[in-house]
């Protein structure tokens, strides 16, 4: 049974009016693994994951979960299945408990004490006998958590659940995924961020503009990174850009904004940037860019026709 | 089989949650009724239901008071001649009052927001992330909403009659072609013609159920059914449109003339069966395919 993929998702596309939202996408999700769909606004997570979850219906392609689909099972395709699409919502005029208790009447009843437990986890005790139409945006997250935990589900799909929180919230809600996620839950979560991604995903499927733009692992994904940029100011960028021109293990670029731009690997740019000081040129400020996966990420995902100027040829050939 | 799962959100003090493990398959299977307790227990919570609920009882008991402390009777309206001393005319005069556009407003209220006050919310991915499809929810809205209908015009009547019973009296009623009707029988008549409005409003409850899951907006789900009312008066009254009216829903309304005339007469009250029936199967089955297909992009 632990064959089952826990999200087959074969060839899925939709359409709205002339736009391909989702076109032709393909994610395999193992059960037991996190699994990150990362892409910029628009790109159409949101649009995969209601597909998922049958709010929207593909135009094209098949979505097993579990190995059921929404043909041959209806709604018992969710059995195991709970998460929220976009921010989570809830009747205004009803408690926070309220809305968790009516939901668990739409799943069959749920164990006693478990609307307790999960309030707990999200820490909403205290507020759950309010009215959910005050809640903050935050609370109504968490209470989205909970409601999603109240279905003892085995896969958790999420869209972009740190949006809108703090950062305290955004380390908490991470810190909650991945204890989750280390009890085997399957956990399938979109994110624009690919820190987020990096730092609790163990796949991950880049999308832009519907379609797929890399598919693997982090570490694959990682091995692509380009090398880190550094932002390099100097009391002389004239003789400083002159001492690069034979280090051709770096670059150096003058930046729009009149900075300097070092990129190459570290070893490198540390000598170069010891080389400065020897040449006596001041160094006023070196601060890395992009991390080198945010970099690779706006690379991935970024307007086809800016991108060919600076993606490095042999990335260019392993994207394809 | 229980394990604990994870510990609050922030770090601190753990408190063990039950999730499954990976193999864990079965799952409880909601009941064919647990939708409707959920929608029952929401229309409970809001204060617009209960508000229409307070209005069917009260507003009655206003109108015959105030008609009752008239010192002319409003003659030109059916039964308004003797409405001020009897208290039978008085619950008819009140019932075609009603039937103008107070019944299809205070179905709408509920009906007309039913379904759009989940798009209102965005409350659509919600419920349909659980596990209950959209047909069980489809019947569960409908059953409430007709359930509210029928509680409200039973209400309605049931303060009309008694309270133009208690404060305007029992005497015998003349009918609609001058016949004396002894009191006994006609408190049957006028409970009967009060009973035979409830197939012209769940008409009008279909109707804005429809409306509601069409437009996606409580507003057009409630305004758009008492105007839908209104026109269809307006048409009935004209002439030259006999082909037509008696498929109007609101000719139904009318049915009930035929039980206070001598002889009576049933064929309008078979004939308004046979419409609002029609209407509410046309209007739920359209309601029932838009929900089905529709894309829940909303929320
Ligand atoms: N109901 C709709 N009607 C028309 N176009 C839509 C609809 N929903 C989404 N789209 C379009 O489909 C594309 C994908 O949208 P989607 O919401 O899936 O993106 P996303 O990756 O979730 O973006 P974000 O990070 O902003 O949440 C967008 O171009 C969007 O404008
Ligand atoms: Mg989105």
């Amino acid at each position: 049974m632990n064959d089952i993929l826990a999200v087959d998702a074969q060839g899925v596309t939709k359409t709205y009016g002339s736009l391909r939202a989702v076109d032709d996408i393909s994610v395999r999700v193992a059960a037991g693994e996190v699994y990150g769909v990362l892409g910029p606004n628009g790109a159409g997570k949101t649009t995969f994951l209601r597909m998922l979850f049958g709010l929207i219906r593909p135009d094209a392609g098949t979505i097993r979960v579990f190995g059921k689909t929404w043909e041959d099972s209806g709604v018992r395709v969710l059995d195991g299945v709970a998460g929220f699409i976009e921010s989570p919502r809830f009747y205004p005029y009803l408690t926070g408990r309220q809305n968790l208790e009516g939901l668990a009447l739409l799943d069959g009843g749920t164990p006693t004490g478990l609307l307790e437990e999960v309030l707990d986890v999200v820490e909403m005790s205290e507020r759950a006998d309010q009215k959910v139409g005050g809640y903050s945006y935050g609370m109504r997250q968490r209470l989205g958590v909970a409601a999603s935990l109240l279905r003892e589900p085995r896969l958790l799909v999420l869209d972009e659940p740190a949006n809108g929180l703090d950062p305290a919230g955004i380390r908490d809600m991470r810190a909650l995924v991945k204890r989750l996620a280390g009890r085997g839950l399957t956990v399938l979560l979109s994110s624009h961020d690919m820190e987020e991604v990096e730092e609790i995903c163990d796949n991950v499927t880049i999308m832009t503009r519907g379609t797929v733009a890399f598919h693997g692992t982090i570490a694959q994904l990682r091995t692509m990174a380009p090398d880190p940029g550094h932002v390099l100011a100097t009391t002389d960028d004239v003789r400083a850009l002159k001492l690069a021109e034979n280090r051709f293990a770096i670059t150096v670029a003058r930046d729009p904004g009149a900075a300097l731009i070092v990129t190459g690997p570290p070893t490198e740019v540390s000598s170069y940037v010891g080389s400065l000081v020897s040449a006596d040129i001041g160094l006023l400020a070196l601060t890395p860019t992009r991390t080198p996966l945010e970099a690779l990420f706006f690379m991935l995902t970024d307007d086809p026709t800016h991108q060919s100027l600076d993606r490095p040829a042999q990335l260019q050939d392993t994207l394809r | 089989m229980t394990q604990p799962i994870t510990q609050p959100m922030t770090t601190g003090q753990s408190a063990p949650v039950r999730t499954v493990g990976p193999d864990h398959v079965a799952r409880r299977l909601p009941g064919p009724l647990t939708a409707l307790r959920w929608e029952v227990r929401k229309l409970r919570a809001q204060y617009r239901a209960r508000a229409v609920l307070l209005v069917a009882v009260l507003a009655p008991v206003a109108i015959v008071v105030v008609i009752h402390g008239q010192s002319r009777p409003p003659k030109d309206t059916l039964f308004g001649r003797f409405a001020i001393d009897n208290g039978f005319a008085l619950s008819l005069l009140v019932l075609g009052f009603a039937s103008q556009w107070v019944l299809p407003l205070l179905t709408a209220i509920v009906a007309g927001d039913v379904f759009a006050s989940e798009d209102q919310h965005g409350t659509w991915k919600t419920v349909l992330t659980r596990s209950t499809s959209r047909s069980r929810l489809f019947w569960a809205k409908t059953i409430t909403a007709g359930a509210f209908a029928t509680l409200v015009l039973v209400l309605l009547a049931v303060s009309t009659i008694a309270s133009s019973w208690m404060i305007v009296g029992h005497q015998p009623l003349i009918g609609l072609s001058g016949q004396t009707i002894p009191a006994g029988t006609a408190l049957q008549l006028v409970a009967a013609s009060w009973a035979m409005m409830l197939p012209p409003m769940l008409a009008f409850t279909c109707l804005a159920i429809l409306l509601s899951v069409w437009s996606r907006n409580p507003a057009v789900g409630i305004a758009a059914p008492v105007v839908l009312a209104m026109v269809m008066q307006l048409v009935g009254a004209l002439g030259g449109v006999e082909a037509i009216r008696p498929f109007l829903v609101t000719t139904s309304f009318e049915a009930w003339h035929g039980l206070l005339t001598e002889p009576r007469f049933s064929g309008p009250l078979i004939e308004g069966l046979l419409v609002s029936g029609g209407w509410c199967v046309a209007s739920l089955a359209t309601a029932f395919v838009l929900l089905r297909r529709r894309d829940i992009t909303g929320g």
